[in-house]
Order: structure tokens, then C-alpha cells, then sequence
């Protein structure tokens, strides 16, 4: 079975490369533009939900921190990796309350991406 | 007060001395009149009795003014006492009001030194030390003013930093990200495309690099370059490194060889950190030395400490050099550095991270015989050793392929 993986990032040439190098290594994507679309998405009937979340830390209208509270605060358990810019808006962004599975520096080192995604879902 | 008692008792004194001189003398009138009246045969018994009452008189005024006299002269006594205590207390107290202000001032001057810039001093007292207090006071707040101002530049300064390189980062993860695209799919690109695409990536790097280097600088300024220390395995920490290196070193045709003591012991540090010194390490002999060189990466136990040495037999650095080497914005020689990318960051980066991790860094070379740099790393002193059992491996460099030559 396919792995699923939703990925939410503002910038459409993110979301764009993501994509082709995830469907390149054989994975199913979902993309989100912001927190909301997230939400939606893991809220949809139609959609099976993904094995794993890759979210953007910096997005306008809903952060991917604040759509993981929400998420987590629902039940969601999925897992999640937290993609951003630099150490500093990890150290920001990642509160305590919330659970992530690791995190992922721009720019995106693919190799190690794949390695976490297998790892996380292989579980 | 004595003192006042006493002169008001001396003027009483005197007043009474001269009563008594008066009285005194009016007495010795009397006796002589009664004498005159005596020698003159008048009335013989009352002569008599008027002399012997006026010596009775005088002999009691004497016993008087001696009595006068004594408590006079104690209280004098007292008085000077009471005023030689009393100016020495006032002098003693004196001292005192200019000794407090002066040393709360070295205190105060000690502690705004010592950059609490909150300090300042009670002002009081003598006039003096009063105005030397205001004056402190008035330039530590003008200190404290200009610290606050700086401090607002300084978060400014960092923000902006902050922001550029977030801002930056998506456009280079686009960058990156695409010519690694183009690269998967070589064999469909000519020689000279993937060439021009290589270009691309080794730019981006740099400005990647440069980036990295810029938020670390202001992270440092700002005293926010910190570290996660956890329990790490020293070899895979630094096989991590040499293998994020092996396709640039390859790609110059340099070797790259990677040997780790069999039982080395566990490092209690930040491995993305100490990662990242490593790999700026091996970046930099990279970079510098020409293709073909020989780049080596050890790591063994050195009693307490685990030492790391990046090596090369590249052009190696002339002694004025090697000495501001991890200064910031030094760079090896100008005329080698027109080729070499990097920021003249690196190195002094590289050395705050391993003094944050209550290491050293040190750098051996002379021009011609290569360069070494050792980083030694506290061992945790647990009971525990070294879990990875692996033992010295050797990472051989791949020739590049023809056509991408």
C-alpha cells in the first residue's frame, strides 16, 4: 500500500518541488497551503487520511503549530514533521504541548526526508 | 551642652567673683569705721561686736566663693572634656559622612563596571560627596540610556537577520531543490548542462553556507548561539559529517579518508553542532586544496577527552596566517580565496561551538605542508562506553564519471 503524505507549505514552488521529488520516490501527496487547508483536509470524509504530515512552521492564517493543536487536541496521532527555515523558528515554533516527530531545515535535504518518512511510517 | 553649661557657669563664676569682691571690701568698711569708732572711744561693746560680725561675714563670703570657685572649676573641667569629645565626635562624624558616599561609590563604580547598570548611589551629606553622587548617578543613567539604545539596534539588527534569512531561504530551497531535480536526471542532460547545473548547486551552497554563518554570527552576538547537549556516539557523529562531504571531495577529485577508533567513548554534545564543525572543517580543506588532494578525518580517545582532527596536504598557511585564523573574517591567502568560496565566518563559528561544549579547537600548518585542525571534546565520564562497535573504516573516492568531467 501506498504511503500518503500531506504536505502544507505557502509557497507553491515548495509545494510544487515536494511534490515531484515525494511521487518520485514512489509516495502519494496531499498538499495544503496553510493550516486551514490542513485542517479541512484531515477533517474530509472523502480524502483517506495521510501516514504523515510534513508542515510548514511559518504559514499565513493558520501556522502548522497551530493546525498540529488542533489536530493533537482532536485525537489525531498521525505523525508529523515540522519543516522551516532555521533553528530559531523551530525553537519558536515547537511548544511543548505539542507532539512532533522531528523536524526538517530549508532548504529540504531529500535524502534525509525520505529517511525520516520510512522510518516514521514503518513504525 | 556641657560646654554651654560650662560658660554660662564661668560668666555666673564671674559675676559672682565680683560680687564677692564688692561685698568683701564693703565688709572691710564697716570693720575699719568700727575700729575708728572703737579708737575714738565710742561705744566699746558694739564696736566690738560690729568688727567681730563683719570678719564672721567675710570668712563666710570667702567659704562661698571657694565653694564657688570648685564648682566652678568642674564644670569648666567637664565642660572642656564634654567639648574635646564633642569635637572629636563631630570630626569622627565627619569622616564618616565622606566615608560612606565614597565607598558606596567604589562599590556602585565596581558593580556598573561590572556591567549592572542599574547601579547608582544614595545622594546626602556633605555637599561634596553629594555632588560627586549626582554626578555618578547622572552618568550611569546616560550609560544605562545608551546600553538600552544599543540593546534596541542590536534586536533590530537581529530581526532583521532573522527575517532575510527566512526570507532567503525559500527562494534557495526552490533553487536547490530544482537543480537537484535537473541532477537525478543527468544521463538526459549533455555534458555541458549538467556541468552548468553543477554550477548552480555549488552556489547554492555558498549562499546557503553564508546564511547559516550570518544567523549563527547574530545568534552569538546576541548570546543565543546555544547548544542541546545529549549522550552521542562520537563515530557515527563523525562518519555523518564525511558522508555529507563525499560527493564535493569526489567531485574534485580529492580523497577523503575517515578513521575512527574502535572504542571510542561517548561525547556529551549537540551533534548538529559539532556536525557542523566538522563538516565546516572538511569544507574548508576541501575548498582550499586543489584536486586530488588527501583530506583525513580521525577521531580517537585522548585520556578524558575525544579528540577529532580534520587534516590535508593542501598549500598549508604562513605563520601570520595561522595565527587570526579563527578571527572573524580571516580568510587564507587573498589571492587562493578569489576561488574559494566561504565567509570568513566559518572558523570563529566553529570555535564558539566547541568552547560552548567546554572544548578546544587548534590549528597546525605551515605553507606547503598542509594544515590540521584538532578539536578536543570532554568525554562523559559515565561508566558507560562507547556503544558502536565499528572499527576503522575507509571511505575511497570514486573517480567522477567521464562524462560529467
Amino acid at each position: 500500500m501506498t504511503t500518503r503524505v500531506l504536505i502544507a507549505d505557502d509557497s507553491e514552488t515548495i509545494l510544487l518541488l515536494m511534490r515531484t521529488r515525494l511521487e518520485m520516490e514512489g509516495y502519494e501527496v496531499l498538499a495544503a497551503a496553510d493550516g486551514e487547508e490542513v485542517v479541512e483536509l484531515m477533517h474530509s470524509a472523502t480524502e483517506p487520511d495521510p501516514d504523515i504530515l510534513l508542515l510548514d512552521a511559518m504559514m499565513p492564517r493558520k501556522s502548522g503549530i497551530e493546525a498540529l493543536r488542533q489536530l493533537r487536541a482532536e485525537g489525531v496521532e498521525t505523525p508529523v514533521l515540522i519543516v522551516s527555515a532555521h533553528q530559531d523558528e523551530m525553537d519558536a515554533g515547537a511548544p511543548s504541548d505539542v507532539e512532533v516527530s522531528g523536524f526538517i531545515t530549508k532548504p529540504i535535504d531529500f535524502d534525509r526526508l525520505f529517511a525520516s518518512i520510512a522510518e516514521l511510517t514503518n513504525l | 551642652m556641657l560646654t554651654g553649661l560650662a560658660v554660662i557657669g564661668v560668666a555666673r563664676f564671674l559675676q559672682q567673683r565680683q560680687d564677692f569682691e564688692n561685698a568683701t571690701a564693703r565688709s572691710y568698711q564697716l570693720e575699719i569705721s568700727a575700729r575708728n569708732r572703737l579708737a575714738a572711744g565710742a561705744h566699746t561693746a558694739g564696736a566690738r561686736a560690729a568688727i567681730v560680725t563683719q570678719q564672721h561675714k567675710r570668712e563666710k563670703l570667702r567659704e562661698e566663693i571657694d565653694s564657688e570657685t570648685r564648682d566652678t572649676a568642674l564644670l569648666v573641667g567637664a565642660g572642656l572634656i564634654a567639648g574635646l569629645t564633642g569635637a572629636a565626635l563631630l570630626f569622627s562624624g565627619l569622616i564618616s559622612s565622606m566615608r560612606r558616599p565614597l565607598e558606596e561609590l567604589v562599590e556602585a563604580s565596581g558593580r556598573l563596571a561590572g556591567g549592572d547598570l542599574e547601579a547608582r548611589v544614595k545622594v546626602g551629606g556633605l555637599s561634596e560627596t553629594a555632588a560627586l553622587g549626582g554626578a555618578f548617578n547622572e552618568m550611569a543613567a546616560e550609560l544605562q540610556r545608551r546600553a538600552g539604545e544599543r540593546d534596541q539596534l542590536e534586536t533590530m539588527k537581529d530581526e532583521f537577520v532573522l527575517t532575510a534569512s527566512h526570507e532567503l531561504r525559500s527562494p534557495l530551497t526552490s533553487v536547490q531543490g530544482f537543480a537537484e531535480l535537473l541532477m537525478l536526471e543527468r544521463d538526459k542532460l549533455s555534458p555541458k548542462q549538467a556541468d552548468t547545473v553543477e554550477i548552480i548547486l555549488d552556489n547554492t551552497r555558498h549562499l546557503v553556507r553564508l546564511l547559516n554563518d550570518l544567523l549563527d554570527l547574530a545568534r552569538s552576538d546576541a548570546g543565543r548561539l546555544t547548544i542541546k547537549p545529549t549522550p552521542t556516539d562520537t563515530g557515527p557523529l563523525v562518519e555523518d559529517a564525511a558522508r555529507t562531504m563525499r560527493s564535493q571531495t569526489e567531485a574534485k577529485g580529492q580523497s577523503l579518508h575517515l578513521r575512527t577508533d574502535p572504542n571510542l567513548p561517548r561525547i556529551n554534545v549537540d551533534r548538529d553542532r559539532i556536525r557542523q564543525v566538522l563538516v565546516n572543517l572538511l569544507t574548508n580543506a576541501h575548498e582550499y586544496c586543489p584536486e586530488g588532494a588527501a583530506i583525513s578525518v580521525t577521531a580517537e580517545r585522548r585520556d578524558a577527552e575525544v579528540e577529532m582532527v580534520v587534516s590535508d596536504d593542501g598549500p598549508g598557511m604562513a605563520e601570520d596566517q595561522l595565527e587570526h585564523i579563527f578571527e572573524r573574517f580571516t580568510r587564507g591567502d587573498a589571492g587562493l580565496t578569489q576561488h574559494v568560496g566561504g565567509t570568513g565566518l566559518g572558523l570563529a563559528i566553529s570555535k564558539s561551538l566547541v568552547e560552548l561544549h567546554g572544548g578546544t579547537i587548534d590549528a597546525e600548518s605551515s605553507p606547503g605542508r598542509g594544515s590540521t585542525f584538532r578539536v578536543r571534546l570532554p568525554t562523559i565520564p559515565a561508566t558507560t562506553t562507547s556503544v558502536d562497535g565499528r572499527q576503522t573504516s575507509d571511505m575511497p573516492t570514486l573517480p567522477r564519471p567521464e562524462e560529467a568531467l
